[in-house]
């Protein structure tokens, strides 16, 4: 696609996994980024990494210059669940208000296949309060599935590392929507770059949902690893990482990641305009080979 | 289902002790209800029932326009202009995932005891409240919250004139004088003379009857009493016709914890907070409950027992833990009530107006407030308010006062019973219908912001025609 006259692309969570990939490909297409990080290495000194903290209120001027702002950013630090809100979801608004003040054209979110209408994930419910601030303003909400491919890290990372455990747990009845990395990407820049889209909430994952038992036998074959899955009812699991979550114990997983991956929904929502917008997304575990190499 | 039998229903509302607003002038000659039904339905009063009105004001939901031949968008100008020239209070909250604040907004004044708890414990516990389906929210109020001195009368009428009246705008209006006000006539026929239009009024005095002719006539009696000019005006005699009603109900909250005292100073007495349900992502299928704190006519509406010299401490600590909430269903979950217009019977001079309601409608609504007991059963302990289920009730038809839709508004109107996108009847030209009447639904949010941004776009569309 070629570069639209003065497209400047923003991107919040730059440094995380999906808005570094974005960084990536937009400037590998000659397209102008500026990233937005909370943390700034001392290292990098680019006028276009500009500095941003959901927690705080951005100084006005902080988007000028942007055409299109992707807000990839979220804080999981925060475990107090009114501190978390604050910086979140208020943060995401505050986003939102100031990024459309300094003459933002689009505003994409990228929010969470957690978070559809029903969804008893803390995550999930902070997300769609974004989301509905976001539609208000007649912007476009996108809620990428599990992603995975390329340089891996949220859920997926999380995921192969319970993969290469000596008896793998799988939820025999959870199915999860998965998207390659560079499928998420190519969208983001097409929702970037098309001179018209309209505010909706797109759904960016291959149609069909993976059983979770089958995305662990993969994701064990990636890592190397051949040790047994062993089903487990996830009741219980929930109710042990509530309690150790309650006295505070640190734990790899949280409760409330457990019950992303375990009731997840049932449909990919926008899946007309997707197909219209000409987004494609690739069935699982096309595009898997390799990705773990590294780490 | 539980209906509020007569003894349990809330008190018609006084105005500085009058009853003026429901008053007969002449306007309800002929109105009758066949079975429990409103039929103080029609307000002879200059401001009409905005005089006692809640003064909640929320925009409708974008969703709340898909059966609508118009976007929500296509009325935010008109919303912003309306909100822009009355008094309007309201704070930045989650309700605005929703109701959009638009335009500048007073603060409200402080809240009670028991609505500030609410929302405080909302605040601590919003994940495990909202996973259940429910979002808290201030109200947002007709009312200069800045200029409150919280004296908290504005149920029996405001001293300062500082919760908004319809007859505040005619008051500038005449002032300016911008408008001739005509009083002490009843409309009693609409239509055109080619296309010019005109109305023949009663002056109630005397009974004689003047024809007052116009290049436009705007009809807002509220929505049955344009429907019954219309209907009779047409001759559109003896056929039913419904109106959509948003029905009400009433859910008494008892907060865990009470409020130190009695007193309704110190505070505003009008809605105070809301409880918003969303039962679908896009936010057409809304519930809305209207949070009231203690005032003093709730003395007079607790049971006789708890108000004898004796037991009054008894029901002064029931008060003391009591909010009102008064809650609304969309009126597609609503029963709603059929109107026919009849003949004038000899020697009256107003059309017959016979309201009718079946029952068919109320098993969904049923089905739709044990869901909402429901979920307030559920986030009770977070916070600290528990529904009194056996006392969850819904009022007759009429009653909510929130009713319209007798001749939609469509693209393509049905003849005679829809309305075009300026309110206008089959076959006239020049009489527009700028009233509820012209609703295609009635959300569950109270709809007199809406009924006055459609009738300010419809206004605003004629203007600029005029003009060219």
């Amino acid at each position: 696609m070629a570069k639209p006259a003065s497209v400047c692309v923003g991107i919040t969570g730059a440094a995380g996994y999906l808005g570094s990939a974005l960084d990536s490909a937009l400037r590998a297409n000659g397209i102008d980024v500026v990233q937005y990080r909370r943390t700034i290495p001392s290292s990098i000194d680019e006028p276009n990494v500009r500095f941003f903290e959901l927690g705080r209120r951005p100084e006005p001027g902080t988007f000028e210059g942007v055409t299109c702002l992707v807000h990839a950013a979220w804080d999981l630090r925060e475990t107090n669940q009114r501190r978390n809100w604050e910086c979140n979801v208020e943060g995401s608004k505050r986003l939102l208000e100031a990024a459309l003040g300094d003459g933002v054209q689009r505003f994409i979110f990228v929010s969470s296949m957690s978070a559809y209408f029903g969804t008893r994930q803390h995550y999930g419910i902070a997300k769609l309060a974004v989301e509905r601030a976001v539609l208000e303003a007649h912007h476009v909400v996108v809620r990428p599935g599990l992603v995975y491919g390329g340089s891996p890290g949220g859920m997926a990372l999380t995921l192969s590392k319970l993969a290469r455990l000596p008896v793998i747990p799988v939820f025999p009845n959870a199915r999860l929507f998965t998207a390659h990395v560079d499928d998420v990407v190519a969208a983001l820049k097409t929702l970037a770059l098309l001179p018209e889209v309209p505010s909706s909430v797109l759904g960016l994952a291959h149609e069909t949902s993976t059983p979770f038992p089958t995305l662990m036998r993969a994701l064990a074959t990636e890592v190397g690893s051949t040790s047994p899955t062993l089903p487990v009812p996830w009741h219980p699991l929930l109710l042990a990482l509530r309690a150790a979550e309650k006295i505070g114990v640190p734990l790899p997983v949280r409760s409330d990641s457990l019950l992303g991956l375990v009731r997840g929904p049932q449909d990919l929502p926008g899946r007309a305009l997707t197909a219209e917008l000409g987004l494609e997304f690739r069935p699982f575990p096309q595009g898997l080979a390799g990705s773990f190499d590294a780490v | 289902m539980a209906h509020l039998t007569k003894g349990q229903r809330l008190p018609e509302k006084r105005n500085f002790g009058s009853s003026f607003p429901f008053d007969d002038f002449g306007q309800l000659d002929g109105v009758r209800g066949e079975g429990d039904v409103n039929t103080s339905v029609i307000s002879g009063a200059y401001g009409g029932f905005s005089n006692t009105w809640g003064a909640q004001t929320m925009v409708y939901s974008a969703a709340s326009f898909v059966d609508w031949p118009f976007s929500r968008d296509e009325l935010e100008p008109d919303y912003r202009a309306i909100l822009s020239s009355i008094p309007y209070a309201g704070e930045r909250d989650d309700l605005e995932e929703y109701f959009p604040l638009w335009g500048p907004a007073d603060p409200l004044p402080p809240l009670s005891d028991n609505a500030t708890r609410i929302l405080e414990r909302y605040r601590r516990h919003r994940l495990q409240v909202r996973r259940h389906g429910v979002i808290l929210g201030k109200s947002r109020l007709a009312l200069k919250g800045s200029s409150c001195v919280s004296c908290g009368l504005c149920l029996t009428g405001c001293p300062y004139s500082y919760v908004y009246s319809a007859s505040h705008t005619f008051d500038d209006l005449i002032l300016s004088q911008r408008v001739e006000y005509v009083a002490g006539f009843a409309a009693e026929e609409v239509g055109e003379e080619g296309e010019r239009p005109y109305v023949v009024a009663r002056e109630i005095a005397t009974g004689a009857r003047e024809t007052f002719r116009a290049d436009r006539v705007f009809l807002a009696c509220g929505a049955i009493g344009t429907t019954r000019l219309v209907a009779s005006s047409l001759e559109m005699w003896s056929q039913p016709i419904h109106l959509q009603e948003s029905a009400q109900f009433l859910m008494p909250l008892a907060s865990i914890r009470g409020s130190k005292r009695l007193s309704q100073d110190d505070s505003f007495t009008l809605n105070q907070f809301n409880i918003l349900m969303p039962f679908d992502e896009a936010g057409r299928d809304l519930v809305q409950i209207h949070g009231y704190p203690y005032n003093k006519s709730m003395d007079e509406a607790l049971p006789a027992v708890l108000r004898t010299a004796t037991t009054r401490f008894l029901g002064a600590m029931v008060l003391k833990h009591l909010t009102v909430g008064l809650g609304y269903l969309p009126s597609w979950w609503s029963p709603g009530f059929d109107v026919t217009i009849e003949r004038p019977v000899a020697g009256a001079h107003s059309a017959r107006v016979l309201i009718t309601s079946d029952s068919k409608g109320d098993l969904l609504a049923a089905e739709k407030l044990r869901a909402i007991n429901g979920r307030l059963m559920c986030v009770a302990p977070y916070l600290g308010v528990v529904p009194v289920v056996p006392m969850v009730s819904l009022s007759p038809p009429g009653k909510s006062y929130h009713y319209g839709g007798s001749f939609p508004h469509a693209n393509d109107p049905v003849e005679g019973r829809e309305t075009d996108l300026l309110g206008r009847l089959h076959p006239w030209r020049n009489v527009h219908l700028v009233d509820a009447s012209a609703f295609p639904t009635v959300s569950a949010t109270t709809f007199t912001l809406t009924i006055m941004a459609n009738a300010h776009r419809i206004a605003r569309a004629v203007a600029g025609s005029a003009r060219g």
